[in-house]
């Protein structure tokens, strides 16, 4: 029955397969053939002619060593010392003009002698680069504070649904790991180190905040209820089309971060979709479809059914214990013969990948639009037929009045998620813990396989449903009009919604037969619904005078987001059928119902002066006030210094140093805030109990608690060499983060263990951040640029008074990095006893929290990413990779003679009589408490560093002569490779998230199609 | 044009000053809650915070019947349980030598606060207030002072002196030292005599989950046996017994735990669960199923007082569970052990119940010396459980024996009830058999718990029992 349902639903998998690769190998049949009658039509040029000229930058001074070649053609030859060349070329040829760091030129000899070239410095490549600061803009080269930009071409072949997650390895300073490789799971997403005390999913105090053109959408993950993201919630952007995006800008240091005031402490990440442009180029389309599969790449060595119970057995035997049938089903009720490689069975299989993209730009001088559609689509690796869609829309458009005065544009980004995956059960946990010999999963005559209830069916979940549904809309509209030439006003209007529906459907076929006597058929909701609304008034000033350039702004930010969330369950439907119908429940009951609303009100301003573009000074400052504090404690004020010195730009410096291209230096002081907690905590309130019926206090309140702050220092040097051909960015930074709003711990006795309370406690987090780039060939058809990122991170808690008699006495320590391990120390194994055994510190006979005086650092040494782009001809080559130094836990669910799987790393040599490093097989508590214990200890830690090919996207531009036949088209045929492979010592599933049991990110390779006309 | 600029800076800036900042602010007490001044200001909210503090005893642990209650730790602690679980703080309990590190005990200990603080917090709430109806604050104040005094009752058999917190201000509370036993007995007595006086005695709408005058009689009843003021455990006791309207025994022993029996002097719903499963925590963690875990049987020394194995109560309240090799006995009082169907609420977690006070009479009328009494009221325990009545005119029977015998039938009738085996081995100073149990570490100290050292460490006030 199983192999049937298997094989059914890959046959679905397959046929789809088929369908897009059909499509995909149609089109390039297609192409060559028009290659080919292309190639034989190609008249040959005929009359070939002498051309020679001196090439020379806009400064008029020549250029030596630059490329000129005949376009299509293998001939070509360098400029001398004194700029000058000359070449045979067809008369009506074009001649390429190309050399590293100006845009290449190209001329058609028609029929000329001499063509002498003034070629263009091509400054884009920094200087000119433009940069969102959220409320204004600024370039890469003038920037006075730690802004990092990534661009569409970086993220949008990802097969992923978080637009974050594409991020991984790209952006020095920022940390994201992914929770769970299931669809929409919520990454885990740290600028520059963990600032708050509180990281828990209800209360974190670490969140960035998340800005999509303009308006700032709720960073919280989505509260969900199913066994795969329960716990984790689901990423409040993934309704977000990440083929829209066209930019994303992260800001890290105070210059950045202090206009957003008190929601900067974390860092700032701004999304800007694609909009309009007034090009008054011609209508673009762009069309873009690839297809794949999706799979686990690594699996944990669990043992099979020999070794494994060759392992049982020894641990009775070593404990001088007699196997039964209730210590013992394994070994004594189970078929011995049997092996089931769970990880493949539950959660092995390959999951097809579908994306299809369209998109329409075009208007004109006046208008313009930019239009799109988006469908993505993957399979599960589980058993069963469940699947993630998504489907996005986005439109934006651009307007600007026959005078230019005033402007408008307007995006509108819609995406809808719809989650089928959702189940009761955690396959991976399951598929790691059960032995190998467990019972088949069906029965002959089809029926799930109870094995006389010695064990729970894991492919019962499959009996219940389960899905979500997440609409996600975000839009914005900026409105602009010049009042003087130099004064501008803009106002910033946008609204966001999610709504999040999830229903888990669970008959009693879930539940083992023996049982159903007592169980229900039954349902789970949940409904978020997050609405937010934002208006910015503001007035922007920009005036040049000789060389003094003053751009200022100010303005004020009203802001209402409401959060609802509600929790129902119905039991005691009569029929499987009418399950989810709350109608028909016998008993219907609420487990959460909460309508939260958090209001922000703040003013803000900005001054920017810079002396000849050389000298910056940038102030930036925020008074803020948040509904999330008592009326006496809502407003506080944020700011910030930024300065920058372009340092090439004074005469003595190029003189000096004429290999450096470019020279800054910049620093940045300033203080940001935090407000990331709960609303209404400071009101004394009574709250419905479980229990029907009844209401109760569930806190202590303290009325008088206020923000956190965040003080971020930061100082950096930019260089360009050899013609901004190598460009090097240093930064070091220091934030510290203050008036931890943290649970102050109470004593029992008082009721409760915690009051909201600002402790003198300070968080540090250091570290230097290294981006070069490099340019490391350049000729006419061959490029090759590579970028490397570097973050070498520290995080300490620097201060925390009475720490020892607060709730976090277990949890931190002073001195100390707050992503820590307490540990035992390990001492080996116990010769008498053959167990693990741990160091009894104080010596009074048993292990408690007062011998974990081990302290290991589990946080990232250092992180970062390489990033490759090779273009010859019309290959492209493109490739990631991600690397980190970190330590974690081991891998660890079962202790080794217990019933349930372990991995062979924990029993490898303890078959060997005599010197083993590892714990004996046994099945006693004792056995049980040395062995978690040392888990506890340095044992348990172990190097969970690795490096792993993130991505790898190979693509072929088909010749123009191929796709001549539509007027200015590329088509682009391409591959993509996802978490290809990971070098790593670590034994667990995935070494980015050491000690999780959740599934890991999935590896992916997809291959596809870009149109564009 | 400068003047321009700044002409409009202002009526920006001043306009901004009119959509004033802190009304925009403003947000209300959302829906999910109540500002706890509304709470007392109508009838209905404040009986809803009454109803709060009943719906919480079942989620906090001390009183729920689970893992760790009162009822399962202390029976833990006695010679009633042999050990198949493997947790550590569990473990820690049977073998008499707890950490004061341990968990279990955290929970046992907070929880019993947290109900103190919600009692406190009513008490509070109906001081002064002149907004409910007199009715209303009376049922408030007798039910919350009977939650109370039943709160230290246990705190102060279990940990011996305790902190004696009567207020909500948590500045003040936190960092108070622990009251001398006497003085919590003393606020004890005064809140069950108050409450007394306050509750009527018809159990409001036949509920037997709320306290009613007899309940508070039962309670005093227990007090006074353990402060060995026999004459008034004899008098509170006989109220009990005497209100033959409301309370029999049950000659049907699978109907004793039931919802409302009538045997049942206070018992916790599990509505607190919030109707998404009917059983209590009793019967979901003693109670055997094939498909079950449990953390323990019944110990061989505990089956061994059962000699007559014409006793009811082996037959009804003690169930064998039959694996290949042998024969498990678990507990088998409440029979429902998972319930998710959505139905009625069958069954309720037992605080006080009728045979207990016959207990206490026959045992404070033997130690008065009324050994016919005595005799009385432990035959009908004896009738009940279908064995032969102890005969008043046998030879040898003394107030000893009887006294003996007392202690064994309290042991077959209230096992795993609310810890009684073990406040009964202190009250007849034979803890010390404890020592003959497997693996026990059990000495002089260990009679009562240790203070939790998170709470010493938060509350440096604090002192620690002997022997931890």
């Amino acid at each position: 029955m199983f192999h049937l349902i298997t094989r059914k639903i890959m046959k679905n998998n397959y046929s789809r397969l088929k369908w897009v690769a059909l499509i995909i190998l149609g089109g390039i049949i297609f192409f060559l053939s028009k290659a080919a009658t292309a190639a034989t039509t190609t008249s040959l040029s005929l009359q070939q002619q002498e051309v020679s000229g001196i090439v020379k930058d806009q400064s008029g001074l020549p250029i030596p060593g630059v490329t000129v070649t005949v376009k299509n053609t293998n001939r070509g030859t360098i400029t001398n010392l004194d700029g000058e060349y000359n070449i045979t070329a067809p008369a009506d040829g074009t001649l390429v003009f190309s050399y590293i760091g100006f845009k290449t030129a190209e001329i058609p000899v028609d029929n000329n002698e001499e063509i002498s070239v003034l070629l263009e410095e091509d400054v884009a490549s920094l200087g000119e680069v433009k940069i969102n600061a959220g409320y204004y803009n600024t370039t890469e080269r003038e920037r006075t504070g730690n802004i990092s930009r990534v661009t569409a071409e970086e993220i949008e072949l990802q097969p992923l649904t978080s637009p974050l997650q594409a991020l991984q390895g790209r952006v020095a300073g920022l940390e994201v790991v992914d929770q769970s490789g299931v669809p929409g799971a919520a990454p885990t997403i740290r600028i520059r180190g963990q600032n708050s005390l509180r990281n828990s999913q209800n209360d974190n105090g670490n969140l960035p905040l998340y800005i999509v053109d303009g308006m700032p959408i709720n960073s919280g993950p989505v509260n969900s209820i199913n066994q795969f993201t329960s716990g984790i919630g689901t990423d409040p952007l993934s309704g977000l089309n990440i083929s829209n995006i066209k930019s994303i800008e992260i800001l890290k240091d105070a210059d950045a971060t202090a206009i957003y005031g008190s929601r900067g402490a974390n860092g700032v990440i701004l999304i800007t979709t694609k909009g309009g442009s007034f090009s008054g180029k011609s209508d673009r389309i762009e069309a873009r479809v690839y297809s794949g599969v999706s799979r686990v790449a690594n699996f944990v060595n669990l043992l099979e059914t020999p070794r494994y119970l060759e392992v049982r057995r020894q641990a009775f035997e070593n404990d001088g214990v007699e196997p039964t049938v209730s210590n013992a089903k394994d070994l004594l009720l189970w078929d011995t013969d049997r092996n089931t490689n769970w990880q493949e069975v539950l959660f092995g299989r390959s999951a097809p990948t579908f994306n299809a993209n369209l998109n329409y730009a075009g208007g004109g001088e006046f208008t313009s639009f930019n239009i799109g559609a988006s469908y993505f689509k993957q399979g599960s690796v589980f058993p069963g037929d469940y699947s993630f869609e998504k489907t996005t829309a986005n439109f934006a458009l651009n307007h600007q009045s026959q005078n230019r005065k005033f402007r408008l544009n307007l995006s509108v980004n819609y995406g809808l998620n719809d989650n089928s995956l959702f189940s009761s059960s955690n396959f991976v946990r399951t598929a790691l813990n059960l032995s190998p010999n467990a019972p088949r999963l069906y029965n002959e005559d089809g029926n799930l396989n109870w094995e006389d209830s010695s064990w729970n069916n894991p492919l019962a979940a499959l009996e219940g449903e389960g899905e979500a549904k997440t609409n996600s809309l975000v839009s914005n509209l900026g409105l602009q009009y010049d009042l003087t030439k130099s004064l501008t006003f803009k106002a910033n209007l946008g609204y966001n919604l999610l709504n999040s529906k999830e229903n888990i459907l669970l008959p009693i076929e879930t539940y083992d037969p023996a049982i159903w006597n007592r169980v229900s058929n039954r349902s789970q909701h949940s409904f978020v619904n997050r609405i937010s609304w934002i208006a910015e008034p503001q007035f922007h000033y920009k005036k040049n005078k000789g060389y003094h350039n003053i751009d200022a702004l100010v303005g004020a930010t009203f802001q209402e987001n409401n959060n609802d969330n509600l929790v129902i369950n119905g039991t005691g439907y009569s029929d499987k059928q009418l399950i989810g119908n709350l109608n028909a429940a016998d008993a219907v009951s609420v487990n959460n119902d909460r309508k939260l609303v958090y209001k922000y009100q703040a003013m803000f301003a900005r001054l920017g002066y810079n002396w000849n573009r050389t000298y910056f000074l940038n102030l930036t400052g925020r008074r803020d006030g948040s509904s999330r504090f008592s009326p006496e404690n809502r407003y506080a004020n944020f700011g910030a210094v930024g300065m920058a010195w372009i340092f090439t730009n004074n005469l003595f410096f190029s003189e000096k140093l004429p290999f450096l291209s470019f020279g800054k230096l910049r620093g940045s002081y300033g203080i940001t805030g935090n407000d990331q907690i709960g609303d209404y905590r400071y009101l004394d309130t009574y709250e419905s109990t479980p229990g029907p019926g009844g209401l109760y206090p569930t806190q202590l309140t303290n009325p008088s608690f206020t923000w956190e702050t965040n003080k971020k220092i930061e100082g950096a040097l930019e260089l360009g060499f050899l013609k901004d051909r190598i460009n090097l960015n240093l930064s070091w930074y220091r934030n510290r983060s203050s008036n931890q709003l943290v649970g102050y711990a109470l004593p029992a006795i008082t009721g409760f263990n915690t009051v909201e309370a600002n402790l003198p406690a300070t968080v540090q987090n250091t570290g230097v951040e290294i981006e070069l780039s490099t340019l490391n060939l350049k000729t006419d058809q061959f490029k090759w640029r590579s970028s490397l990122n570097l973050t070498l991170p520290s995080n300490k808690l620097i201060r925390f008074d009475n720490i020892d008699q607060s709730s976090y006495a277990n949890a931190y320590r002073v001195g100390k990095p707050l992503d820590l391990g307490i540990l035992y120390q390990f001492n080996g194994i116990d010769p008498e006893t053959g167990y693990f055994q741990v160091v009894d510190i104080n010596q009074d006979g048993r292990n408690d929290f007062d011998d974990r005086t081990a302290i290991r650092n589990l946080g990232r040494k250092f992180f970062g990413g390489i990033n490759n782009q090779i273009n010859y001809k019309q290959f492209s080559l493109n490739f990631l990779f991600e690397f980190v130094k970190q330590k974690g836990s081991r891998y660890y669910n079962n202790v080794p003679g217990f019933l349930g799987n372990v991995n062979e790393e924990s029993v490898n040599n303890s078959s060997e009589d005599g010197n083993t490093s590892l714990q004996r097989p046994t099945q006693s508590i004792f056995g049980f408490i040395a062995y978690n214990n040392a888990n506890l200890s340095t044992y348990g830690i172990t190097d969970a560093s690795y490096i792993r090919l993130k991505t790898l996207s190979l693509g072929f531009q088909l010749p123009e002569k191929v796709t001549g036949f539509i007027p200015s088209s590329e088509v682009q045929l391409f591959v993509h490779a996802q978490n290809l492979f990971t070098l790593t010592n670590y034994d667990g599933l995935d070494p980015q998230n050491p000690g999780s049991l959740n599934l890991p990110p999935l590896q992916s390779i997809t291959g596809g199609i870009q149109i564009n006309f | 044009m400068k003047n321009y600029f700044l002409i409009i800076l202002l009526i920006f800036t001043i306009s901004l000053g009119f959509i004033s900042c802190e009304e925009f602010l403003e947000v209300e007490t959302p829906d999910y809650k109540l500002d706890s001044k509304a709470v007392f200001s109508d009838d209905q909210t404040a009986q809803s915070a009454l109803n709060g503090l009943f719906n919480q005893l079942f989620n906090t642990s001390y009183a729920n019947g689970g893992s760790q209650s009162v009822s399962f730790l202390s029976a833990l602690s006695v010679d009633n349980f042999t050990l198949t679980s493997t947790t550590q703080d569990v473990i820690e309990f049977h073998q008499n030598q707890i950490s004061p590190d341990n968990n279990y005990n955290l929970t046992l200990w907070s929880g019993s606060y947290n109900i103190i603080y919600q009692a406190n917090a009513l008490l509070n709430g109906i001081d002064n207030n002149n907004s409910l109806s007199q009715g209303l604050k009376d049922k408030i104040e007798g039910s919350s002072k009977f939650i109370r005094g039943l709160t230290y009752f246990y705190l102060v058999k279990l940990y011996g002196d305790v902190p004696l917190i009567l207020s909500t201000n948590y500045e003040e509370n936190a960092l108070v030292s622990r009251n001398s036993k006497d003085k919590i007995l003393y606020q004890i007595l005064n809140d069950l005599e108050d409450a007394a006086l306050l509750l009527e005695e018809e159990y409001p709408n036949g509920d037997r989950t709320r306290p009613n005058y007899f309940t508070v009689q039962a309670l005093l009843a227990k007090v006074h046996l353990h402060l060995k003021n026999w004459d008034n455990a004899e008098f509170y006791s006989s109220k009990v017994i005497d209100a033959t309207s409301y309370y029999d025994l049950l000659n049907d022993l699978d109907e004793v735990f039931l919802a409302n029996s009538k045997e049942a002097i206070w018992q916790i719903s599990p509505i607190g669960w919030g109707n998404s499963f009917t059983h209590t925590r009793d019967g979901n963690l003693l109670t055997k199923t094939p498909t079950s875990n449990n953390p323990v049987v019944l110990s061989e020394n505990f089956l061994e007082v059962f000699n007559d194995s014409l006793d009811i109560r082996y037959q009804n309240w003690i169930s064998p569970f039959f694996t290949e090799t042998d024969t498990l006995y678990f507990p088998n009082k409440y029979k429902i052990q998972y319930d998710a169907s959505g139905g009625e609420i069958a069954e309720y977690s037992m605080v006080m119940r009728l045979a207990e006070q016959y207990l206490i009479r026959a045992e404070v009328r033997a130690r008065l010396g009324n050994l016919t009494g005595s005799i009385q009221d432990i035959n009908k325990i004896k009738t009940r459980a279908g064995l032969s009545q102890i005969d008043k005119f046998q030879n040898e029977l003394t107030k000893e024996t009887l006294l003996e015998e007392i202690l064994l039938e309290r042991r077959r009738e209230l096992f795993t009830e609310w810890g009684h085996r073990w406040f009964d081995l202190q009250r007849y100073g034979r803890s010390e058999i404890l020592q003959n149990k497997e693996n026990s570490n059990w000495t002089s100290t260990s009679n009562l718990l240790p203070i939790p050292s998170e709470e010493r460490e938060k509350n440096p006030n604090l002192s620690q029992n002997p022997g931890y």
